[in-house]
């Protein structure tokens, strides 16, 4: 251990052990139940597009406050992350916001978990989180911090070259993984695996790209979509509080009270068809930009993967000519 | 014939002595594809259709109907009051739910979109009756304002809407066997009636003109309108 020790020390010193953060893109949180979207007010065109949009704003709120390192928005979790965010979206009326978030270390290790709401200041909504990460940070050394950094190395190394890196970590039972020691520094095979992840840093960093390009072109129109959920939730209350206080029309079954729970019942579904309407527009907006999004991120990723194939392989392979050198 | 199966057969109606008649939204549903395509635009077929002042006669004669069969049915058996006719109240009340159901039957023109999950009635200046369906299952409206569900019954499509007060309106379509001609029957009835109103309305098919301008809605832009290919 010790060793071990000795040898996190020849990691690079980082100011206050900024660990690199992905988020993967959130779950949208749409119940599968379809007869459940009307009560919940789950708009699952929307839900989508949030699910893309806000990691971005969390993004943001990270790289603002200054205390992290690479801050990317990823397609799919990954584990072996330094530190990994994921998130659902429980509630989005335009209004208020719910989500559930949490952050899990390259060890394994949650550090936050919990659901962050707001009123009406959506970019405000993580800013309880992001306390939460840094006190939770606060409570790990810079030993254990520069030790998720070789972890996250680590298991990345192990993934692409299993045969030289497997044992230099172990997995627990209960789910997480522990650093055993880390290769020398002088390590030609890390120094390759250390050149691919830093290929593949450059594809994310691209993909991220993608999603910084959605949020900007995405933001305007959420913006009217947002005001307009005001207006109507706005619009709803009124319409409830008019009918409360509306004075009697008439005995039941006259021509009166009857026209009266018509016209109730039409304007309702009328503002209900107006906010579908809105919806549509959204979607018609928002959708082309997703797609070619959603397609250049395939390109990339199939880049990526097709890549890792191929390192995996030659890697492999140079590792058993160098083994068998020795 | 593809299987259809109505798992839950209507929508029950139950009278609930406060609060009026009920919806169960307990969802009705079906396998497979939708039994018909309304899909189009139809307009009333005068000559064919009922108007309201018909409706109204044949409500009449139903309850006069009735009210003799009681008056006799009582005195042979000696039993019970011996109602000479008609309320004031109740003929009021008829003529009131005639009155309201011209007013709501009067677009001439409907125009029924439809896809996989979802037949969209259009009508002027009202709101469009959805009826749309996930997984074969009815997905009603239930709010402080109403209840609607629709149901397949064989090949027709049955939409009832019940509002506050006690009021309900059913409508039933039906397609011809050639695709050309469409029967809406409207059944109404409120508190104060004992018998519905039962309204026929028949549409025949036409083609709309094509329109000289695609849209599309947008946010940002509200409606795009061009007169080529949209792409928003």
């Amino acid at each position: 251990m010790r060793q071990l020790a000795a040898l996190l020390c020849l990691l690079p010193a980082l100011a206050s052990a900024q660990l690199n953060v992905s988020i993967a893109i959130f779950d949208p949180g749409i119940p599968e139940d379809y007869s459940l979207h009307q009560d919940l007010e789950v708009f699952p065109k929307i839900r989508k597009i949030e699910s893309l949009f806000l990691p971005f704003v969390l993004r943001q709120a990270l790289v603002d406050s200054g205390e992290w390192g690479a801050v990317r928005v990823v397609p799919e979790a990954d584990s072996a992350a330094e530190l990994l965010i994921t998130g659902t979206i429980g509630h989005s009326d335009g209004e208020a916001l719910a989500i559930s978030l949490r952050a899990v270390d390259a060890r394994g290790h949650e550090w936050v978990q919990g659901t962050y709401t707001t009123d009406g200041h959506y970019d405000r909504i993580f800013d309880g989180f992001l306390a939460d990460l840094l006190a939770s940070r606060g409570q790990l050394d810079d030993r254990t911090l520069r030790g998720i950094v070789g972890l996250s190395l680590m298991r990345y190394a192990a993934a692409l070259v299993p045969d030289a890196y497997g044992e230099y970590f172990e997995s627990l039972p209960d789910g997480t993984y522990r650093l055993l020691r880390l290769p020398a520094e002088t390590d030609p095979m890390m120094a390759r695996v250390e050149r691919v992840r830093s290929v593949e840093y450059v594809m994310t960093d691209a993909i991220d790209q993608k999603f910084r390009e959605l949020h900007d072109e995405a933001d305007a129109v959420y913006e009217i979509w947002r005001e307009y959920r005001r207006w109507y939730t706005n619009f709803r209350s009124q319409e409830a509080r008019r009918n409360e206080l509306a004075t009697s029309s008439g005995e039941s079954g006259s021509y009166e009270a009857m026209r009266k729970a018509y016209d109730n019942y039409r304007m309702d579904r009328l503002a209900a068809q107006e906010q579908d309407k809105w919806i549509v527009g959204f979607n018609n907006e928002m959708a082309p930009i997703i797609d070619k999004m959603e397609q250049r991120i395939a390109e990339m990723n199939a880049f990526v993967e097709e890549g890792y194939a191929d390192w995996t392989r030659i890697l492999g392979e140079l590792f058993e000519i160098e083994g068998s050198l020795e | 014939m593809r299987a259809l199966i109505i798992t839950l057969v209507l929508p029950v109606l139950a009278a609930c002595a406060s609060k009026g008649p009920v919806l169960d939204t307990t969802n009705p549903s079906f396998e497979g594809d939708m039994p018909v395509n309304f899909s189009g635009s139809w307009e009333r077929d005068y000559a064919r259709s009922q108007d309201v002042n018909g409706a109204l006669n044949a409500m009449f004669q139903q309850r006069q109907r009735e009210v003799m069969q009681q008056q006799q049915a009582n005195s042979m058996s000696r039993v019970g009051p011996v109602q000479s006719g008609l309320s004031q109240r109740e003929v009021n009340a008829m003529i009131d739910l005639a009155r309201l159901i011209e007013e709501i039957t009067r677009p001439e023109v409907l125009t029924i979109s439809q896809d996989a999950y979802e037949v969209r009635i259009a009508r002027k200046d009202d709101f469009a009756m959805s009826c749309a369906f996930y997984d074969g299952v009815a997905q009603g409206t239930d709010s402080q304002y109403g209840a609607e569900v629709c149901s397949w019954e064989g090949d027709d499509l049955v939409s009832h809407l019940v509002l506050p007060g006690g009021l309900i309106i059913s409508r039933r379509y039906t397609l011809s066997p050639d695709g050309n001609q469409l029967r809406e029957i409207t059944t109404a009835k409120s508190s104060a009636t004992r018998s519905p109103l039962v309204l026929h309305r028949y549409y025949f098919k036409f083609e709309a003109p094509a329109r000289a301008f695609n849209c599309v809605e947008t946010l940002s832009m509200k409606r795009v309108c061009s007169t080529g290919e949209l792409n928003p």
